[in-house]
C-alpha cells in the first residue's frame, strides 16, 4: 500500500464484496418478480386504487413498465437507502474513526497532510461507491436480460450514476463532519439527519404544493426525479458532487486548524 | 538543523485549564533530551505540540527551524513519532503497516525495518491486532526510528517493554545520537532517561522546573552517604555542618544526606577517624523530587 488512497480501497475490500453480493441479491430478486407482477391482467386497475399521493411518489402509472417497477421497487427506497448508509459509515470512519482509534496520530506526523487526507479518502469513498455502482448496473442489466424487464442499456447507466452521486455527496458531508469534530458518532448523525432532511423535502415537495419550488435543493430530487431509471442524464446531477467538493474543501482549514483528540 | 527544538513561551490549555505554561525552551541538535514530570505534568501536551497535533494557545515552537504551526508539514517531515498510546492498524501486520507508513514518509527502506525488529526481537508477520502491548510498543519503535528521522520524539517510549528490550531501546537511542539525530524522550522512569540523557528537563505541573546536563544535575545533587566511625559518631559536630540532613545513627554508623559538596563535611568529621565512607551514587528522583517538593 503506497498511499492512504490505496489503502482506504484495501479497507473496503470486504465491505465492498458484502455489499455487492447484497445488492446483487437485492436486484435479482426484485427482477425476478416482474414476470409476475408485469403479467397481472388488472394491475392498473389495481393500481388506480392506490391513494394519489403514493402513486405520485412512486411513480406507480409506469409500475406496468420494467422501468417504472425497478424505479418504485429499487430506487424509491431501497437501493438509495443501502448506498447511503455504506456511503456515510465510510466518510465517518475515513478520518473520526482512525481519530478514536489513535491510528490518526501517527499517520499526520509523516508527509501526509490534512488536506490531502481529506482529498484521498473522499476519492477512495468515491472508488469504492463506484464499485458499488458497477455491481448494482451489471445486476439491473442481468435481472433486466433474466426476467425481460427491457429497461434498455443507458437508462440504468445515469440511475445508477445518481445513485452513486447521491451517496457520494451523504458520505463527503460525514467525511467532513468527522473531520471537523473528530467524533464518529457526530458524522453519521448530521450526516444521517441531512438524509432524512433531504428525503422529507423531497417527498414533500411532490405531494405539497407550497413546498414545490424548494424541491430542487433536495438531493433526492436532484437524483431521483423522473425517474431515475429513464431520466437521462440530468444537469442537476452535477449539484452533487459540487456540493460534495465544496463540503470536503470547506472541513480543510477546520480540519487543519484543531487539536487532534487521543484514542479514546 | 542548530537547534532541534525551540519553543518561545510556548503554552496549552484545555478548556481554561492549563495544561503547558509559557515554556520557553531550547534543545539543541545532536541530543538526547529526558523530558521528565510525573503524570498530568503536561509531557504529553508539549510533545503533541511539537508534533503539530495540537494547536498552542499562545506562544510558539519550532522543530528544526520550521514552525509547527505555520510550517507544520516541513517540522513533521523531520519528526519521527511514538505516540504515549500507540496503536497501529489491528487488521494489519506489523510488515505491512511499516512498509505502509514507509511509504508515507518517501519509500520503506526495509532492511532497516527488518534489523529493527531483530533487534527488539518483533515477528513482522503477526497481525498488529493479535500483539500484547509491549510487542505492539516495538512496532511503534520500529516506526519511529526506520526512516532516520533527524528528529526522534518518543513519548514514555519503554512502556510495556521488558528489562531486555529496554536496554536495546536505550542502545538504538544511543547510536541515534551518535548518528546526529536528536532525541526528545519523555519519561517518568528517571533511571532510562540519566542511562542515556545529556540534558534533562523538569516538568511540574504545566511549567518547566529546571534544564540542565545531567551531569551537573547530578553534581548539583543530594547524595547519600554512610559515614562509619571507629568511635561513637560526632553527632553534635554533624548536626553543624550546614549542608547535612537527614542524620540517622546507627552504632557507629550514621546515615545521611548532603546537598552539593561533600568538603565541609569531610573536614568537619575526619578528625573523629572514618574507617568507611560508601556513597549512593545520586539519581534523578532525588533531584526530581526536590523540584518537584519546592514547588509545592
Amino acid at each position: 500500500m503506497r498511499s492512504v488512497f490505496v489503502k482506504a480501497l484495501y479497507d473496503q475490500r470486504r465491505s465492498l464484496l458484502g455489499w455487492g453480493i447484497g445488492l446483487t441479491l437485492l436486484v435479482l430478486l426484485e427482477s425476478a418478480l416482474w414476470p409476475s407482477i408485469g403479467n397481472m391482467p388488472d394491475l392498473q386497475a389495481f393500481l388506480a386504487n392506490y391513494p394519489e399521493a403514493m402513486r405520485e411518489l412512486f411513480n406507480l402509472e409506469d409500475f406496468g413498465t420494467g422501468t417504472g417497477f425497478l424505479n418504485a421497487e429499487l430506487f424509491s427506497a431501497m437501493v438509495p437507502v443501502l448506498f447511503l448508509t455504506y456511503a456515510i459509515g465510510r466518510g465517518a470512519r475515513a478520518i473520526a474513526g482512525e481519530e478514536e482509534s489513535g491510528t490518526l496520530d501517527v499517520l499526520l506526523v509523516t508527509r501526509v497532510t490534512t488536506a490531502g487526507l481529506l482529498v484521498e479518502q473522499a476519492a477512495a469513498l468515491l472508488a469504492g461507491l463506484l464499485a458499488l455502482g458497477t455491481v448494482l448496473y451489471a445486476a439491473i442489466l442481468a435481472g433486466s436480460a433474466l426476467f425481460g424487464l427491457e429497461v434498455g442499456v443507458l437508462p440504468p447507466l445515469s440511475a445508477t450514476l445518481a445513485t452513486v452521486l447521491l451517496a457520494f455527496e451523504f458520505g463527503c458531508l460525514a467525511l467532513a463532519v468527522g473531520a471537523i469534530t473528530g467524533r464518529r458518532a457526530v458524522a453519521i448523525g448530521v450526516a444521517s439527519a441531512a438524509a432524512v432532511a433531504a428525503y422529507l423535502l423531497y417527498v414533500a415537495g411532490e405531494l405539497v404544493t407550497s413546498v414545490e419550488s424548494w424541491q430542487p435543493l433536495s438531493p433526492f430530487t436532484q437524483a431521483m426525479s423522473g425517474g431515475p431509471i429513464g431520466a437521462g442524464f440530468q444537469v442537476a446531477y452535477l449539484a452533487m458532487p459540487a456540493v460534495a467538493v465544496v463540503l470536503v474543501a470547506a472541513a480543510m482549514p477546520l480540519f487543519a486548524r484543531r487539536d487532534i483528540a487521543v484514542a479514546h | 538543523m542548530q537547534t532541534a527544538i525551540q519553543t518561545w513561551q510556548l503554552s496549552k490549555s484545555y478548556h481554561g485549564r492549563p495544561a503547558l505554561q509559557a515554556m520557553d525552551l531550547a534543545v539543541p541538535a545532536d541530543v538526547v533530551f529526558g523530558y521528565l514530570g510525573p503524570n498530568g505534568a503536561g509531557k504529553t501536551t508539549t510533545i503533541r505540540l511539537l508534533t503539530g497535533l495540537l494547536r498552542p494557545n499562545g506562544g510558539r515552537a519550532t522543530v528544526g527551524g520550521h514552525d509547527v504551526v505555520r510550517d507544520r508539514e516541513r517540522a513533521q517531515r523531520l519528526i519521527g513519532y511514538l505516540p504515549g498510546d500507540f496503536f497501529g492498524y489491528p487488521q494489519l501486520t506489523a510488515a505491512a503497516y511499516l512498509d505502509y507508513l514507509g511509504h508515507l514518509r518517501g519509500g520503506p527502506d526495509r532492511a532497516r525495518i527488518r534489523a529493527l525488529a531483530d533487534r527488539l526481537d518483533l515477528d513482522l508477520s503477526v497481525r498488529i491486532g493479535a500483539m500484547s502491548h509491549g510487542t505492539r510498543q516495538k512496532v511503534g519503535i520500529v516506526q519511529a526510528f526506520m526512516n532516520s528521522p533527524a528528529l526522534l520524539v518518543l513519548d514514555e517510549p519503554t512502556a510495556g517493554l521488558d528489562p531486555l528490550v529496554q536496554r536495546e531501546f536505550l542502545t538504538l537511542v544511543r547510536e541515534a545520537r551518535q548518528d546526529g539525530q536528536t532525541v526528545f524522550l519523555s519519561s517518568h522512569n528517571l533511571y532510562e532517561v540519566e542511562a542515556v540523557a545529556d540534558e534533562v528537563g523538569i516538568l511540574v505541573r504545566g511549567s518547566l522546573a529546571v534544564v540542565e546536563a545531567v551531569d551537573k544535575l547530578k553534581a548539583q545533587a543530594v547524595r547519600r552517604l554512610d559515614l562509619t566511625f571507629a568511635g561513637p559518631p560526632p553527632v553534635d559536630v554533624l548536626h553543624r555542618v550546614a549542608a547535612a540532613r537527614q542524620i540517622a545513627v546507627s552504632g557507629n554508623t550514621v546515615h545521611l544526606v548532603v546537598e552539593g559538596h561533600t568538603t565541609e563535611l569531610l573536614s568537619a568529621t575526619a578528625p573523629y577517624g572514618i574507617e568507611q565512607i560508601v556513597t549512593h551514587e545520586p539519581d534523578l528522583e532525588d533531584i526530581f523530587l526536590s523540584y518537584y517538593d519546592t514547588r509545592k
